[in-house]
């Protein structure tokens, strides 16, 4: 049933009362005003029915920002003991039309804490990351929940696009936000991991972010990349990552008394050389 | 090295030049249409279309923006009366929420600005003091953007109800640090621990929040590229950056709350491809021109970034109806017409704005000369 099929002929309908020079007015929707006049009617007197849920996804289908209309809908729905697989189903008919709308995921949240099952998270974000494998809000809402086969999934989504930097940070998550620790050995393997997407995409900043962040973590040093930056600075084009992270290393060295400033001077000016007569 | 920063600026490209036909073979470049640009926000600021129904509980932020810009472009007192302007100031008054009268505990937790009178109270420009509506509350991006609006508009602040909008802050921190935007249970993220010290800041008084949680939260909302997430372990984000960085000046906490100065720095210039792209490998979008480049500002680093690139960003992003869209072929929208005002700005050799607040250096020397919270 739609909101506009129930009777409503007890309720006067509030106006919204802008006084004589409003900011930033809206030429709202006649049906949007007609609902909030219902709701804010509705409201004052906390009214907890079916009509008013329909009132609510009336507002919600106009105004999917509107956080207020959201918490009384979640009071509704858990007040009259409403069937929340079912309110799944309607968010997600929502998100695919506003899949980075903030209140959205906030209220999937609270319906799957009531619902203690979060059995069917891991395909709802996984078909919005299908769509936009970047979503921030889908991303986020992952990481409430360390799911099992995170890794693979992520990998899954390297492949698919090796500069996708959202599917790389959460490689690391999966990794260090895990709580078991991850072994010296493993880090290894994840270094060489990014090292193998460098070589295949060298000005890809992604992995050369990842790769020294994984070190950083572990017990090896930085200088286990000179190699390779040395290859891709030296490359055609050249890899602007490895350069940078070549400075890293110069430094490392100076802070570890490898080297003295004025040779990490010396290095320096070789490298921003090389780099300019290169872009020439 | 910058001299060509002058040519560039804003202010003396609002007429197009007719001379300039010796460059007919160069790319044509479009230049910054002030006039344009001011009928825009003046259009937003009166009136907006249908479209913008899904922001009607944010309004106070459209106001902001549509004011910021005037503002920044100079022109809000020669374009409106003062009567004008007063009343816009009761507008924002209007939507306060103050201590109720008898019983003040009754609504403590949801004192401060709302974003619009969407919650159906009747007009009343001293605020109102019998807000017990079950679904009224204040919104801390809402009571930033207010404050901010006032100090735009040259209000003196003294109708802002202090004490109360302080202690409702101390609800709406988490555990963990960060900040809600309402009490009404809302995500929670850096955006709004930008939103508790900005309201911090103007009113002087810090006591709303867990200073040493928040600077350990920004701490671990560091990601391994020294970029900024909204939370722990999320990745890195112009915006959330912005807000982690703004903060920390803000709580005077700028050396203790960053891993690594030089390092956030790098990240920062490293979002520039044309303008400035958000996060790594996605396209620059209009906004990032404020929230990079004023993070960078802050970070005295400014100077690092190529300035013609962002500018001629910017300039495919401008649109025929004088407003600013998020990517060049898209539609405009205030919220990036602003940005892109506020971007322009910051290559601007004569500073108007102020990177921490967001306001211009005019609306920042009246909340420290004029309004009552003014400094020692």
């Amino acid at each position: 049933m739609s909101f506009e099929s129930y009777d409503w002929s007890d309720i006067v309908p509030i106006e919204q009362d802008d006084g004589p020079e409003p900011l930033a007015q809206i030429a709202y929707d006649p049906e949007y005003s007609k609902a909030m006049g219902y709701f804010r009617a509705v409201a004052q007197k906390n009214e907890h029915s079916e009509r008013a849920l329909t009132l609510t996804e009336k507002i919600i289908e106009h105004n999917p920002a509107h956080y207020t209309i959201w918490h009384y809908r979640q009071q509704i729905l858990l007040s009259l003991g409403k069937d929340l697989y079912e309110e799944l189903d309607f968010i997600q008919k929502q998100v695919e039309q506003n899949p980075k709308n903030y209140q959205l995921w906030h209220h999937r949240q609270v319906i799957v804490e009531n619902l203690k099952d979060c059995s069917l998270e891991l395909s709802f974000t996984e078909e919005v990351l299908n769509d936009d494998s970047k979503n921030y809000h889908a991303w986020t809402y992952r990481t409430f929940n360390l799911w099992d086969n995170e890794l693979s999934f992520v990998e899954k989504l390297i492949e698919k696009d090796i500069r996708n930097n959202s599917a790389w940070n959460q490689r690391y998550f999966a990794i260090f936000y895990n709580p078991t620790k991850p072994s010296e050995e493993f880090l290894k393997t994840e270094v060489e991991y990014g090292i193998s997407k460098i070589k295949l995409a060298p000005n890809n900043i992604s992995p050369w972010n990842y790769v020294k962040g994984v070190i950083a973590k572990s017990s090896m040093e930085i200088t286990v990349l000179e190699e390779l930056c040395k290859t891709y600075s030296q490359s055609d084009p050249i890899s602007p990552h490895a350069l940078g992270c070549l400075v890293d290393i110069y430094e490392d060295h100076v802070k570890r008394g490898l080297t003295d400033k004025k040779e990490l001077g010396i290095k320096l000016q070789d490298i921003s050389l090389n780099a300019f007569t290169d872009l020439l | 090295m910058f001299s060509w920063i002058k040519e560039y600026s804003m202010f003396s490209w609002n007429k197009k030049d007719s001379s300039s036909s010796a460059n007919t073979q160069a790319e044509e470049l479009k230049t910054f249409d002030r006039d344009k640009t001011i009928g825009y926000f003046k259009r937003c600021l009166e009136f907006l279309p249908k479209q913008y129904e899904g922001n009607d509980t944010h309004r106070m932020t459209l106001a902001f923006y549509s004011l910021a810009g005037l503002d920044l472009l100079g022109v809000l007192e020669t374009e409106y009366t003062q009567e004008r302007i007063n009343n816009w100031i009761d507008w924002i008054y209007a939507q306060q929420i103050l201590p109720d009268e008898n019983n003040p505990e009754l609504n403590e937790r949801i004192c401060g600005f709302r974003g619009s009178p969407f919650s159906g109270l009747p007009y009343n420009p001293s605020g109102c003091r019998e807000s017990r509506l079950p679904f009224d509350a204040s919104n801390l991006a809402m009571t930033y953007t207010a404050l901010a609006s006032l100090l735009i508009l040259g209000d003196d602040l003294s109708r802002v109800d202090k004490p109360s909008i302080v202690n409702a802050m101390r609800y709406l921190q988490k555990e963990d640090g960060s900040f809600t935007q309402t009490y009404q249970g809302m995500e929670s993220d850096m955006r709004f621990v930008y939103c508790a010290c900005a309201i911090s800041y103007i009113l002087d008084d810090f006591s709303g929040i867990n200073v040493d949680k928040v600077v350990q939260y920004i701490k671990e909302s560091q990601s391994y590229d020294y970029g900024i997430g909204q939370g722990p372990g999320e990745e890195s984000h112009g915006g959330s950056t912005y807000c982690a960085i703004a903060s920390l000046y803000l709580l005077n906490k700028l050396d203790e709350g960053l891993l690594s100065k030089d390092k956030t720095i790098f990240w920062l210039i490293s979002r520039q491809e044309s303008g400035f792209q958000g996060r790594a490998n996605k396209p620059p979008d209009t906004c990032y021109s404020f929230w990079i480049g004023a993070s960078l500002m802050i970070l005295d680093s400014f100077e690092f970034i190529d300035y013609e690139k962002n500018y001629n960003f910017l300039m495919k992003t401008s649109t025929s109806l004088g407003g600013f869209s998020k990517c060049p072929g898209c539609y405009p929208d205030v919220m990036h017409t602003y940005m892109g005002v506020a971007g322009l700005s910051l290559m601007e050799e004569s500073k108007k704005l102020d990177s921490t607040l967001n306001i211009s250096l005019k609306a920042k020397e009246n909340l420290l000369s004029k309004s009552v919270f003014k400094r020692g």
